[in-house]
């Protein structure tokens, strides 16, 4: 039966994401005594594993399985050292109830203590809006916030900027400040903590330092990476892991990249690092972008119609923050413009953020688009030449010089082979007259200033 | 002999309602609530080409939050974040956080849109994640109201054809165009003379052989 599991565990390792099967498949083993010829019985060392391959992975696995045996098998999955649970449909999210550890050394100070966790009270697993690219760092967080100390410890909640990890981990601080009010967490960013250990040492005052740190029963550390090249900071952080770690106080650390890729930190600190559980979060997909707006809209307390969400959604992908911007500033140009949120409405509030150029106009460059665009040359317009076909171009690129650049109207006559500043003058007021008796002309313009801005 | 200024009138400050917005009505309205009654935790970018009157904004809502004490660690107002070195970006980091935590409000202002803009990744997406606004130049007729609106605050009297000229002369961007008036009254005061075309024709050479 072992021997069977290892080729599923090859054939899973294959299919799916290395952080997955480390994460998930990995740890599973197969309970011998109670697999035969027609069920493979896996244990999962938790509950949150159990349930997240039950969820996830079981019908998968039973193909698998079947495909390797050449029949039908029954996979069934149990905690181990349990009885195996009957197949029964998927339980929601298990909440376990407090260890007794806890109980036994009830916390008796007031909630005074969160005057210096730092948490900011509004970042909460209810307004987190859950997705596939932050599943598996919620349910992680999730588990850690019911049962800090003792399920993932560290844990490690790692991604790029605008994700969500700080949203994240301070949604734990608030759940278990919620749950123990007495509980001493702290939030901090890795920055805050590099000055703690400046003033300490400047101070004198290492042994409070290490006292408080080690006194805490929940340490939440944003952005690890700052650690970079800080030795004395890396050290300290050292001590302070150990401590906590031994005690069963849970830390938290989020950081910009995997723990194995942070350059300039110590070996025995990234060790520690993956000690616990590592995980991702990953730039938000579609529809979770459409979740995440409507859901900062409500915060807001603004409602949007759902195709406005999805067209900002569509046009905004780079991260959590940038929607939220973006967001705000279609409310703020409705509000302003006093206009019935539409699609439309969108589109102009973000025009200017979404255009795709946004150089600044020099006048070779509207030299160089209007020869283009009437198909002369450039030289053409600094030469002397008066007949129409070269004339009216030439005005026209003098009225784009004038309207799109904050250029003198000497320097624009200089710049078509040193023309007076009267010239340019007749050729604005030239071209200003026209296009209100010329639609063809009046066309040519909007559509050479459009291009010009791009 | 030149005739030596005093300085009667101190230089007239950049506020809110001395800013001729032509087509930035809506960031003006959304910086008069943030220096009126900001949002826990409002960020606001302003971006747009030099000239634009960023600085203007900037230093109008920083003075409005300390006239009305709204403690400067936790309101920052930060203009040219495009040249915020590393330690800078560093402490504007920790600054942005803190006041955020605070409830405090942020404006910063740039040379390019918040998602290009050239600062550390994290500081970056922070000030993208609040109202951004293209600041546009003004109009040739809404330059025109700037320099009327400036000649009133020094007492200058401006004549139309003299406003005309400047702008078919100058650079027409805003710093510009008001460094010149002021240089303008201060040759017409020491000179005695009213401001006239041929007055300033003269200042003009005076000024480095013209100003454009």
């Amino acid at each position: 039966m072992e021997g069977f599991w290892h080729h599923c565990l090859a054939r899973l390792e294959k299919e799916l994401p290395a952080q997955q099967f480390t994460t998930w498949i990995r740890p599973l083993q197969v309970d011998p005594e109670r697999s035969t010829e027609d069920e493979l019985c896996l244990t999962a060392p938790n509950r949150f594993v159990l349930q997240w391959i039950k969820d996830r992975f079981l019908s998968r696995i039973e193909t698998l399985a079947g495909e390797e045996r050449g029949k039908p098998i029954r996979v069934s999955i149990a905690l181990a050292g349990v009885e195996p649970e009957p197949a029964a449909p998927a339980a929601p999210f298990v909440r376990r109830a407090a260890s007794s550890e806890k109980s036994a050394a009830p916390r008796q100070q007031a909630a005074t203590a969160d005057s210096r966790s730092n948490l900011i009270a509004e970042f909460t697993f209810d307004n987190f809006v859950p997705g596939k690219a932050n599943a598996l760092a919620r349910a992680a967080a999730m588990q850690v916030a019911e049962n800090p100390g003792t399920s993932y410890n560290p844990l490690f909640v790692y991604g790029g900027v605008g994700l969500g990890k700080t949203h994240l981990i301070h949604a734990v601080g608030n759940h278990v400040m919620s749950e123990q009010p007495g509980a001493k967490v702290r939030y901090l960013h890795a920055a805050q903590y590099i000055s703690d250990v400046v003033r300490a040492y400047q101070q004198k005052s290492f042994d409070a330092f290490k006292r408080y740190y080690h006194s805490l029963d929940l340490l939440l550390i944003d952005d690890i990476q700052f650690f970079t090249g800080k030795d004395r900071t890396q050290e300290e952080f050292f001590y302070a892991f150990n401590a906590l770690i031994e005690a069963r106080k849970q830390i938290i650390i989020t950081c910009d990249t995997y723990p194995r890729d942070i350059a300039g930190i110590d070996e025995r600190l990234k060790t520690r690092f993956s000690w616990g559980l590592t995980v991702a979060i990953e730039p938000p997909e579609q529809e979770m972008r459409v979740a995440i707006i409507l859901k900062k809209a409500e915060a807001l307390n603004a409602s949007i119609p759902e195709e406005v969400a999805f067209f900002i959604a569509k046009h905004i992908r780079s991260n959590v923050r940038e929607l939220e911007g973006a967001l705000k500033n279609v409310l703020a140009f409705a509000r302003f413009s006093s206009k019935e949120m539409s699609v439309e409405v969108a589109r102009e509030a973000l025009k200017d953020l979404l255009s795709v150029h946004n150089r600044q106009i020099s006048i070779e460059n509207i030299q160089k688009t209007v020869a283009e665009y009437y198909k002369i040359k450039v030289a053409d317009l600094h030469s002397k030449k008066r007949t129409r076909a070269i004339a009216r171009p030439r005005q026209m690129a003098m009225a784009l010089a004038k309207e799109l650049t904050e250029m003198s109207l000497p320097e624009i006559g200089e710049a078509f082979g040193n023309r007076d500043h009267t010239t340019v003058l007749h050729a604005c007021r030239t071209i200003a007259t026209l296009r209100t008796k010329d639609p063809e002309l009046n066309r040519d313009f909007h559509v050479l200033e459009q291009t010009l801005k791009g | 002999m030149k005739q030596l200024l005093l300085e009667l009138a101190p230089r007239p400050e950049p506020t809110l309602d001395n800013y001729v917005a032509g087509r930035n009505g809506a960031a003006l309205a959304a910086l008069r609530a943030l220096a009126d009654a900001p949002e826990a935790g409002a960020v606001v970018y302003l971006y747009g080409e030099t000239g634009a009157g960023k600085s203007h904004l900037v230093h109008a809502v920083a003075e409005a939050w300390r006239r009305r004490g709204r403690p400067p660690a936790h309101f920052l107002a930060v203009d040219d974040a495009h040249r915020l070195d590393e330690a800078a970006q560093g402490a504007l980091f920790d600054a942005f956080n803190e006041a955020r935590a605070a409830g405090g409000a942020i404006l910063a202002a740039g040379d390019s849109r918040p998602r290009e803009l050239r600062v550390r990744e994290d500081l970056r997406t922070r000030l993208a994640s609040g109202l951004a606004f293209q600041l546009h130049p003004l109009s040739d007729e809404e330059k025109a109201t700037a320099l009327r609106q400036r000649a009133g605050e020094l007492g200058m009297r401006l004549p139309d054809e003299v406003i005309a000229y400047l702008l078919t002369h100058l650079r027409r961007d805003m710093p510009t165009l008001i460094a010149v008036l002021e240089a303008i009254d201060r040759y017409s005061l020491t000179a005695k003379r009213p401001v006239t075309l041929p007055l300033i024709r003269e200042a003009l050479q005076a000024l480095n052989g013209g100003a454009r």
